[in-house]
């Protein structure tokens, strides 16, 4: 008896450790019946500072009682996408989640992590941008776009006028982009300010390069596309008209933090920044400045001008299903998804300062009605009026290769390797890694 | 002892009574052996399901290439033909080697200086060590920020320290290609020379101090008595924290992500990182379990030489 004791308690313990250690995962959703209250869950990343998801959530279940969609809390980032592979091959992930990154939708429907959702895509205004970069190479579609951002050129009205130099008119070509930063560093140079600010992410250089480049495809294993694009960029950086791109790593600037606080004039970015500037002028994170936007400034001069298109890149952010999803919910799934990327999602995401898919003139309209929002006519024309090429076309290799210009990239830009030298390692690295030649 | 217990069964056999079917005295140490797995058994358990079964499943899926999501494929020794193959494997390799090669002696070094300086009854000697553990404990992010902000090429205050002294044209550490092992390497030995730092601390504790008062007499100078007396006397210890060390330099991983991610280009990739990429971000499992299995035979590898090593020594 004495000593059977503790051997009873050592095995309880073992037991009971090993199943504290094995436990955890709940799984979302398992609630509601087919007729009754559905609820769905939706994956979103950083609710408190992206209002979007919850935004979505409540308008659908405004025009439907009966639907609930709950928001399910998924890291940012580069992790989003580590954290939702993972949850897909464990069976517990949401029944509605976001494509964050393009280039993991091959992955996904590969993969068939994605519910064939063609009826809905068919359904669609044909004006809703991204529809096709959805589309798998056998005709169906996965995802449906609820959200085409796209890359503009964002402007401090403030310093211009204080430098003295022309604001950007939508007919800039690259040059005249140079030589407006050139200028404000040197008529600004007492406050410090630079003229424009590039941020280190590959997409800065390559997206624009992919986009208007001659000859740029980003799966043909030939990168010399590239060249002037990075070649412009480090003449910039030599002059001293934008922050280096080691003290960009070093000390972990922000672009919000550089261009809402006025230490850089001009700012190629995303047109999701636009929500964000709105958010941080009113919390008084960034200065209270003029702002306004143009089109990105274009290779060569006939796609300048508000009479032409600007080209410009950008992809869309989708929502697919989980195949994994109760029959029962799928109804209601897709019902969720026509609303997100129809009309009165858009609507719904314009009055938060997204860019939806849909930029009709209704749209539009809802968009410019937001406090804060610069009213003239030049960002109307950037935000509505573009050619939007996809950063990430839709292939099997396009995640290795993008992880291989990454490297040359960060190559390039700290100087440590030239650029045609980086090119030539690419296009090898490219054949030998993705297969393409 | 044996032979008592056959014979002993022989004669009681012999006298017509039943033989017992155990030996005397092993029921007593079947019950002591049952006893001593139970206590190990949460720990085994453990380990065999999180560790043990993953571990034998990666030199399965070594020979397959499995996408996450799909049934994995057996294409044989595919991954491990293009492993051979493969510059930037080759490439990972290299930095590995060359993080592993200059990090170890300088850990070493480091950690055995400040474990004889603090090795002495002086006024505020705990507060020392525990200052020396500090960067040991302290958060890898933070360590990877600040760091990163003291070797900024243009504001940082160690290329000002630099410029100061009269050098021209200042190393760009984390941003330059040929300076940003380097500097992961200075993070990484002052991240680890604290936990070290104890380790030999406790075996100098082991030193018997007659063997020095012995050497000291005997004429023996300071830098004598640390070869003769110290270093032989500290050789289990060196021997694990050597081992211990070498795992980890192979192993490093956190560190690089969180300073250089690679560093500019493909500096600063080392094998573990490179295994995360090919897995994690690329989905090419099958793959990167092949380069996985490779990294676990160079430091078996290793440290079967190093368990040999020290056994013709002890000898």
């Amino acid at each position: 008896m004495k000593r059977t004791t503790p051997i009873a308690i050592g095995a309880t313990a073992a037991i009971a450790l090993t199943l504290t250690a094995c436990g955890g995962g709940t799984g979302g959703g398992e609630e509601a019946t087919a007729d009754g209250p559905v609820t769905l869950t939706l994956a979103g990343w950083s609710l408190d500072s992206t209002p979007e998801f919850q935004t979505l959530a409540d308008a659908y279940h405004e025009a439907n009682p009966d639907v609930t969609v709950e928001v399910v809390e998924y890291p940012a980032g580069n992790d989003y996408a580590t954290a939702m592979t993972a949850d897909l091959a464990a069976g517990t992930a949401p029944d509605v989640y976001v494509l964050k990154n393009l280039k993991d939708f091959v992955t996904y429907s590969n993969g068939q992590q994605l519910l064939d959702v063609s009826d809905v895509a068919a359904d669609l205004d044909p004006a809703t941008g991204g529809v096709e970069s959805y589309a798998a190479e056998d005709g169906k579609t996965y995802a449906v776009p609820y959200r085409q951002d796209s890359w503009v050129l964002y402007y401090d009205k403030d310093l211009f006028a204080q430098a003295g130099v022309a604001e950007p008119d939508g007919s800039w070509t690259w040059e005249d982009y140079d030589q407006a930063a050139q200028d404000i560093t040197e008529a600004l140079s007492a406050d410090g300010v630079k003229g424009t600010y590039l941020h280190n992410w590959q997409s800065t250089v390559q997206g624009f390069a992919l986009a208007q480049g001659e000859g740029a495809d980003l799966l043909s294993g030939d990168y010399s596309y590239l060249a002037p694009f990075y070649e412009r960029a480090l003449a910039l950086q030599d002059a001293g008209a934008q922050v280096d791109f080691g003290t960009i790593t070093t000390n972990t600037l922000t672009y919000q933090g550089e261009f809402g606080l006025q230490k850089a004039a001009m700012l190629p970015m995303g047109t999701w920044y636009t929500a964000t500037l709105i958010a941080q002028q009113a919390s008084g994170e960034a200065n209270d400045f003029e702002w306004g936007i143009a089109p990105i400034p274009q290779a060569d001069a006939s796609t300048t001008g508000t009479d032409a298109t600007p080209v410009t890149f950008g992809d869309p952010t989708g929502l697919g299903i989980n195949p994994k999803t109760d029959e029962a919910k799928v109804a209601a799934a897709k019902d969720f998804l026509a609303f997100a990327a129809g009309e009165e999602g858009a609507n719904a995401l314009a009055e938060i300062g997204i860019t939806p898919a849909l930029t009709n003139d209704a749209v539009t309209e809802t968009f410019f009605a937001l406090d804060g929002v610069p009213g003239d006519d030049l960002s109307k024309f950037a935000f509505a009026t573009h050619d939007t090429r996809p950063e990430n076309p839709v292939a099997t290799q396009t995640a290795i290769v993008q992880n291989i210009l990454n490297d040359l990239h960060s190559a390039v830009m700290s100087g440590s390797t030239a650029v045609d030298t980086a090119i030539e390692e690419a296009g090898q690295r490219v054949q030998s890694e993705a297969g393409l030649s | 002892m044996a032979t008592n217990a056959v014979e002993e069964r022989e004669l009681v056999a012999a006298a017509g009574a039943p033989a017992p079917r155990r030996r005397p005295g092993s029921r007593l140490k079947w019950r002591n052996t049952l006893i001593g797995w139970s206590f190990i058994l949460p720990n085994f358990v453990g380990f065999t399901i999180l560790t043990l079964v993953p571990v034998l499943i990666l030199f399965y899926m070594s020979f397959t290439n499995w996408n996450v999501f799909g049934v994995a494929e057996w294409t044989g020794a595919d991954n491990y033909t293009r492993l051979v193959q493969d510059g930037s494997y080759h490439k990972a390799l290299l930095n590995t080697l060359y993080y592993a090669v200059v990090h170890i002696p300088l850990t070493l070094a480091a950690a055995l200086g400040l474990a004889l300086l603090l090795n002495r009854k002086m006024r505020g000697v705990a507060f020392f060590r525990t200052v020396a553990f500090f960067p040991y404990i302290t958060s890898i992010v933070a360590i990877a920020v600040v760091w990163n902000m003291l070797f900024s090429p243009e504001f940082g205050p160690i290329n000002q320290f630099l410029t100061a002294l009269g050098v021209d044209d200042p190393p760009g550490w984390t941003t330059s290609a040929t300076w940003a092992m380097p500097a992961v390497i200075i993070v990484g030995t002052w991240r680890e020379m604290g936990y070290y730092m104890l380790l030999l601390l406790a075996g100098l504790q082991t030193v018997p101090a007659e063997l020095h008062e012995a050497a000291r007499m005997d004429g023996a100078s300071a830098w004598q008595r640390f070869l003769n007396v110290t270093l032989p006397c500290l050789r289990p210890t060196m021997f694990f924290v050597t081992v211990m060390l070498t795992i980890g330099s192979f192993k490093v991983f956190d560190l690089i992500l969180v300073m250089t991610n690679g560093g500019p280009g493909q500096s600063t990739l080392v094998l573990s990182q490179y295994i995360w990429q090919k897995g994690f971000v690329e989905n090419q499992f099958g793959y990167a379990s092949a380069v996985s299995v490779s990294l676990f035979l160079i430091c078996i590898a290793v440290t079967l030489f190093q368990f040999f090593w020290n056994k013709k020594k002890e000898a």
